[in-house]
């Protein structure tokens, strides 16, 4: 049994101008200690993805339908409380722009300690402060700053306390949400490194959502590209990047530059993804992709499958 | 140069109007600004017809006017429908003629902290270092001192003081908050590059501060104009309650006085409720005021309602 | 700090040109008019009335730190004694109700934050905003009507009454509830019209708080929603009330002096009052003088208690 399938979940937000459908028929599974990475523009649905699994989904958002089996329970039909008791404990979540995720007037081991007592009440803080100086030495925190607040601490101290947290009631699952974006890229470097080491050594299964593909080829066994809250490919890392199957894949990697390699131009995708709030029937990438026909634009794509592990949303391959 | 300004002018009011009528559609949404509003326009009302009585009958006169049958306090009675004062004044008349003082204080009061606050915020933002230093070091003295006891010391040693010294002095002690929040917009609008656009088209900077900053934080200080008010009428008020108001004026805070010091308290609601009620309603009302203009001027405020 | 030593020296100098320049014969001011020919020369010479301005200057900054205020005309005594003895009464009031209505305004914000929109939330907002906008010296009156003359429950004036403060044998637990029954009804006064506005921005700042990143990993962590609110949102969100009470410590202590004279508490705001209405001037100068130097220090007590609280600020 995988740890996370997540079969056709849609998620969608009620906004004064009306219900917007930010997440469509996704589904994915996820075995354990393997990581997937989810890749996409700012409001492709990526963030609302994570969301939804921690069931964290703001005020106005809901999920409209759709199953989260989580060790094959489902998560959207546990009761809050049990949802309180598995999160942290189960699932993590280290969220966007985390500069801003520990609380100012508390001090660092308190708030880590915190989520160890909150899940096992029956560790002490002796118990707990010893668990923090091991977690601390795995992410490369120096012990004795343990007890000072988060301002004082660099953008990368912080980041690196805060995967340390994440880790602290061992879960099976951490959910990254773009956890480097605001850090430098040699600390970027540095962190994805240790997380590759981290994921390895205690065989926690990682879904890892950024807009970056760089970095999500870096860490992730198996990449999925989001676009205007649609899965439209999904596959390995090799064949995602490899052989990229759906025009928008394949736009999305040559609007990267590489480092080695020839010195192509670089092509962006001209355009903007469609308002979510009445989608599109018919493909949602057709108005900017190269390869559209006639027919994409009424007709709703369907998924083809190019190999047991790769498949993309695209009428027009093959 | 001269062919340029009326064209400029009207350019200038057609974003203003628009802004306006845009401010007032959200502001009509806001069921705190309304009863604010109304309310206002009833004071407004009370104000006007503060007139009337003394034309009716010269024994209606809330000062002087003293009923010539009573020379005590009464109650309410069909000729005067509040009662009487322990002189026979009738009660009304007083409270009418309260609403035209408390307007005027309040508004004259704010408007001037207003006109001072904000020059000095912007001189003060805009010209930086050592001015801005200075000024903002004197606004910290002022504000810690409490106005209503400053203007009892200056009761003491200048005696009985008049209604607009009282307005004035006010005036004085009320601008530092203004100017605070003035300076810090001002602070923000001078990067902004239309301003180093005139700095670079030779405006000087007394040019710079009123034609381009000026109307930029206008719609603020118009915001801290309506808490102004509601202080004013309170410290007049508080001043005239212990009798150190100006004692040809007739206010509520004065009514308040008589009916404290001449031992009615307890014996005379008709005559201890009213004004304190009409302080109160005039403060709650500017305060409702404010509130919804603070939406209007602010959109992260509107946004919470909705989107909670 | 070096600040409020400045600004203490500036309102001493403003008062002492204003004394000097108002209209009239200074000297009359400091003089009391039925003392003896005799006594009124020493006071004279003491006070250096007879030298010139700046002279009287230095004479009047070394007697303020001497203590000599003159004598009161009212009362023919020390100044000093007097207002020495005004300001425990002033400050058990005031600082009581300050403290107090800052306390539940956190509480009741917090709470009313919590259950936004809903009637709860309604019902304290709109009572914060009823009664922090209603006229002070009016509701103290009002107080003073409905329960000290119409129920009885509590004396219409004073602090203290005489008989039980008189007596020898009354224990000393006796006297302070005394006082604290002398304390009920000023103590609502001031304290119905403060804590609406701490009520209203500690709202309005857990709101805003709830927003913030840290909140959302506190949910993610799985904690209760108590301890998100209480130990989480709370702490953060009292801070600008705090500031609030800062900033408002000179509007408060206008209430008090007005909470004082309505309810014929000692205290130094009350003690000013009448000295101005009586024209007693060194008592009203020296009066004015220590509530300035307690909104002083009040300001500096709550900003080291905002550096103490905020760890951003301590570190």
């Amino acid at each position: 049994m995988a740890l996370l399938e997540v079969d056709n979940l849609s998620i969608g937000y009620q906004t004064p101008k009306g219900f917007l459908e930010a997440v469509e028929g996704v589904s994915f599974s996820l075995e354990k200690g393997e990581s997937l990475g989810f890749v996409g523009e700012s409001g492709c649905g990526k963030t609302t993805i994570g969301m939804a699994l921690m069931r964290l989904l703001p005020r106005n958002g809901s999920v409209k339908s759709g199953h989260i089996l989580f060790e094959g329970k489902d998560l959207l039909k546990m009761s809050d409380e049990e949802m309180r008791l598995a999160r942290w404990k189960k699932i993590a979540m280290i969220f966007q722009a985390a500069m801003n995720a520990l609380n100012p007037v508390h001090r660092v081991d308190d708030q880590i300690a915190e989520a160890i007592l909150a899940h096992d009440p029956t560790s002490s803080r002796e118990d707990a402060k010893k668990q923090i100086e091991d977690l601390f030495q795995l992410v490369g925190v120096p012990k004795d700053r343990m007890r000072d607040y988060p301002h004082q601490y660099s953008g990368g101290m912080k980041q690196r306390a805060i995967i340390a947290m994440a880790l602290a009631c061992r879960p099976k699952l951490i959910i990254a949400d773009e956890p480097t974006t605001a850090l430098d890229v040699i600390v970027q470097h540095q962190i994805l490194e240790e997380t590759k080491n981290l994921q390895k050594e205690f065989k926690i299964s990682i879904i890892y959502i950024s807009h970056d593909i760089s970095v999500v080829a870096d860490v992730c066994n198996n990449i999925g590209v989001m676009y205007a809250g649609q899965l439209i490919e999904y596959g390995s890392r090799a064949e995602v990047f490899g052989s990229p199957a759906h025009p928008y894949t394949k736009a999305l990697l040559s609007s990267y530059p590489t480092l080695t390699g020839e010195k192509d131009k670089l092509e962006p995708i001209p355009g903007e993804p469609p308002n979510l709030i009445n989608p599109p029937s018919g493909c949602r990438f057709c108005d900017r992709c190269p390869s559209a026909r006639a027919s994409c634009k009424t007709e709703s794509p369907a998924w083809v499958e190019l190999t047991p592990t790769h498949s993309a949303l695209c009428s027009c391959i093959r | 140069m001269s062919m340029e300004k009326p064209n400029k002018k009207r350019l200038n009011r057609s974003p203003w109007m628009a802004r306006f009528l845009g401010g007032w559609a959200i502001y009509k949404q806001n069921l705190l600004g309304k009863i604010g509003l109304t309310l206002l326009a009833m004071f407004g009302l009370m104000a006007l017809c503060s007139f009337i009585p003394p034309l009716v009958d010269p024994m209606y006169q809330p000062m002087i006017g003293v009923d010539p049958e009573i020379s005590c306090s009464t109650g309410p009675s069909i000729r005067h429908w509040l009662g009487t004062d322990f002189m026979g004044r009738d009660i009304l008349s007083q409270l009418l003629a309260g609403a035209r003082v408390a307007l005027m204080v309040g508004v004259s009061a704010a408007f001037m902290s207003i006109v001072l606050g904000t020059t000095i915020g912007m001189i003060a933002g805009y010209m930086g270092r050592f001015i801005d230093t200075l000024l903002m070091r004197l606004a910290d003295m002022i504000m810690v001192m409490p106005t209503l006891l400053v203007v009892l010391i200056l009761a003491a040693l200048f005696g009985q003081l008049n209604i607009w010294t009282i307005v004035l002095i006010i005036a004085l002690f009320r601008w530092p908050g203004v100017s605070r929040v003035i300076r810090a917009q001002t602070l923000s609008l001078k990067q902004r590059p239309f301003i180093e656009a005139a700095k670079v088209a030779g405006a000087s900077h007394v040019r710079i501060i009123f034609r381009h900053i000026m109307p930029n934080v206008l719609p603020l200080a118009f915001l801290y104009m309506t808490f102004r008010v509601t202080s004013a009428i309170i410290i007049e008020a508080a001043l005239a309650f212990l009798g150190f108001g100006d004692p040809s004026t007739v206010s509520w805070g004065m009514m308040l006085q008589w009916v404290w010091k001449t031992g009615h308290m307890f014996k005379a609601p008709y005559w201890l409720l009213p004004p304190g009620i009409c302080i109160s309603l005039i403060t709650l009302s500017f305060y409702m005021l404010g509130r919804a203009m603070d939406e209007v001027l602010d959109p992260r405020l509107r946004d919470e309602e909705q989107a909670g | 700090m070096i600040q409020i030593v400045i600004i203490f020296f500036v309102i001493l100098t403003v008062l002492f040109l204003l004394f000097r320049l108002a209209p009239g014969d200074p000297v009359s001011r400091m003089v009391d008019p039925d003392m003896t020919p005799e006594d009124a020369e020493l006071l004279i010479s003491q006070l250096g009335l007879d030298q010139p301005l700046g002279v009287q200057y230095v004479y009047y900054l070394k007697n303020f730190f001497m203590g000599n205020f003159g004598n009161s005309f009212n009362y023919g005594e020390p100044v000093i004694k007097i207002i020495w003895d005004r300001l425990p009464n002033t400050i058990l009031l005031f600082t009581t109700a300050i403290i107090l209505s800052a306390l539940a305004g956190i509480f009741l914000g917090k709470i009313a934050s919590w259950h936004k929109g809903e009637k709860t939330d309604t019902v304290m907002t709109i009572g914060a905003l009823v009664t922090h906008t209603v006229f002070l010296p009016w509701l103290g009156l009002i107080l003073i009507w409905v329960f000290a003359y119409k129920l009885d429950w509590f004396p219409i004036t004073g602090m203290i009454s005489e008989d039980v403060w008189l007596d020898p044998d009354v224990s000393f637990l006796t006297k302070f509830l005394d006082v604290l029954h002398h304390m009920v009804l000023p103590l609502s006064t001031l304290f119905l019209i403060h804590f609406g506005s701490y009520l209203l921005i500690m709202r309005s700042s857990m709101l805003d708080t709830l927003k913030e990143d840290y909140i959302l990993t506190a949910k993610a962590k799985g904690l209760k929603e108590k301890v998100i609110r209480n130990h989480h949102a709370a702490p953060n969100a009292a801070l600008p009330v705090v500031t609030s009470v800062g900033l408002s410590l000179a509007f408060s202590i206008n209430g008090g002096a007005l909470t004082e004279t309505i309810f014929t508490w000692p205290g130094i705001g009350r003690e000013l009052v009448m000295s101005v209405s009586q024209n007693d001037y060194p008592l009203a100068q020296a009066s004015f003088l220590l509530i300035a130097i307690v909104v002083l220090l009040s300001n500096l007590v709550v900003d080291i208690l905002y550096a103490y609280l905020d760890p951003r600020i301590r570190y």
